[in-house]
């Protein structure tokens, strides 16, 4: 049986990661709001490249763009995998990288593009130590997302990789992430079709005059929309990390208060037998001497 | 007839313009463009360039200029909306910054001289380096 005063040192030190876990928790609870704001300044580029995109697809006939050609066949897939910088968030990480390597094998093989330092140690570990990556949180999102695109989409225009698709992690609620897996390149003409018939109920916009042709501003269109969607992956991964982090110290901190409880009430116990035996030996002892 | 039309610039990271303007200039890949109110549904692909608009500021009429790298220009009934990667403010702009830019990006363009795609991309880097220093009055 433990010692009152081992009790009482581990009570100690659980008070102690209780504290880090709390404040970790204030900490993330601010960062998704910086992370919100910064998702909510990118909607009006989103909706309007959007608009741009869904014009587009009504208007053009075929385009000749590399994006919009098959990819050689027997390449490996692209996979573009981001994932947060940090741990202590649950399974936040390991999940996307879960997602991605189980992608690798449907596919056979992969080459991938890791965005976040621990999409990239993971990677690094399935024994690609020198595969392209970048971290999540220094320097300019956008740049980032922009060296990445630019990356694999060179690769995918030499024939290195066969598609490029994106593993990130989405956010559900504030309380649900779920990695999610998007086939970004190439876009076919029959991605565009489904497209064109889901909208049989849209509005009529009119004729729209391209200057200077419809497939010329959808080839400018299409590097723009892989860059921007990598962007947005990347800040929704910012997002979806500080609230896997907050519900993750939540339920930390509250496992620390209900292991100090039951400690607590162990040192009492330990402490209270203490008590109880040096009575009894001293009374006993007494007998023994016939003290009245 | 309305006089001015909603006009958005927008890139990925922040919301550049979002008011009204009674005339909009930008450079499109076949040359300058000004859109008016009601002009016809249009969508075009921009050049780096300089932008300039005839926009309404707290009710007064104020000229807006700025260096715009590639992007789109869209016009339809409700606004005209324009789609940047970057765009910048005379205040922002280092001249020296830029002219080192502007030299890289030339180098790196020699040195891609057989890849089509990396070629065109120094010379929008080129263009929107170019773009900036016109706007200071360096060029």
């Amino acid at each position: 049986m433990p010692s009152v005063r081992d009790l009482r040192d581990r009570i100690r030190s659980l008070k102690n990661t209780q504290q880090i876990t709390k404040a970790m928790k204030q900490v993330a609870a601010a960062k998704i709001r910086r992370a919100e704001a910064a998702q909510k300044r990118a909607r009006p580029y989103a909706d309007a490249l959007a608009q741009m995109l869904h014009d587009l697809i009504g208007a053009v006939s075929s385009v000749d763009h590399p994006f919009m050609q098959p990819g050689k066949s027997g390449a490996p897939a692209g996979i573009v995998l981001v994932s947060a910088d940090k741990g202590l968030a649950g399974a936040f990480n390991s999940n996307v990288i879960h997602a991605a390597e189980a992608l690798a094998r449907r596919q056979g093989g992969a080459r991938y593009y890791t965005i976040g330092l621990k999409a990239r140690n993971a990677v690094r570990r399935m024994g690609m130590p020198d595969h392209a990556t970048w971290a999540l949180g220094s320097g300019e999102k956008i740049d980032t997302a922009r060296a990445a695109a630019r990356r694999a989409s060179d690769d995918f225009r030499h024939g290195e990789i066969s598609e490029i698709v994106l593993v990130s992690q989405q956010l559900i609620t504030m309380m649900s992430q779920r990695p999610q897996t998007r086939k970004l390149i190439p876009i076919l003409a029959s991605d565009f079709e489904s497209a064109r018939d889901g909208e049989a109920g849209g509005r009529p916009r009119g004729a729209i005059e391209f200057a200077p042709s419809p497939e010329f501003v959808l080839s400018r269109l299409l590097p723009k929309y892989l860059e921007f969607t990598i962007y947005s992956a990347m800040l929704e991964t910012d997002a979806a990390f500080f609230a896997a982090q907050l519900v993750a110290m939540t339920n930390a901190t509250d496992n620390a208060s209900k292991l100090i409880d039951e400690l607590t009430i162990a040192m009492n116990n330990a402490r209270q037998a203490a008590i109880t035996k040096e009575l009894l030996e001293i009374v006993a002892g007494a007998e023994a001497l016939g003290v009245e | 007839m309305p006089s001015t039309l909603p006009f958005r610039l927008v890139t990925p990271t922040q919301i550049v313009f979002d008011g009204d303007a009674e005339l909009v200039i930008a450079v499109t890949t076949e040359g300058e463009e000004g859109i008016l109110p009601r002009h016809a549904p249009f969508l075009a692909a921009l050049k780096p360039g300089v932008l300039r608009g005839n926009v309404l500021a707290d009710g007064a009429a104020t000229r807006l200029e700025l260096a715009t790298s590639d992007g789109f220009m869209q016009a339809l009934p409700d606004g005209v909306t324009v789609l940047v990667d970057e765009a910048v403010r005379f205040e922002e702009i280092d001249v020296a910054e830029v002219r080192e830019e502007l030299q890289a990006a030339t180098e790196r363009q020699k040195a891609a001289q057989d890849d089509r795609e990396l070629y065109a991309r120094e010379q929008t880097a080129i263009e929107f380096a170019n773009a900036k220093l016109r706007l200071t009055g360096h060029r």
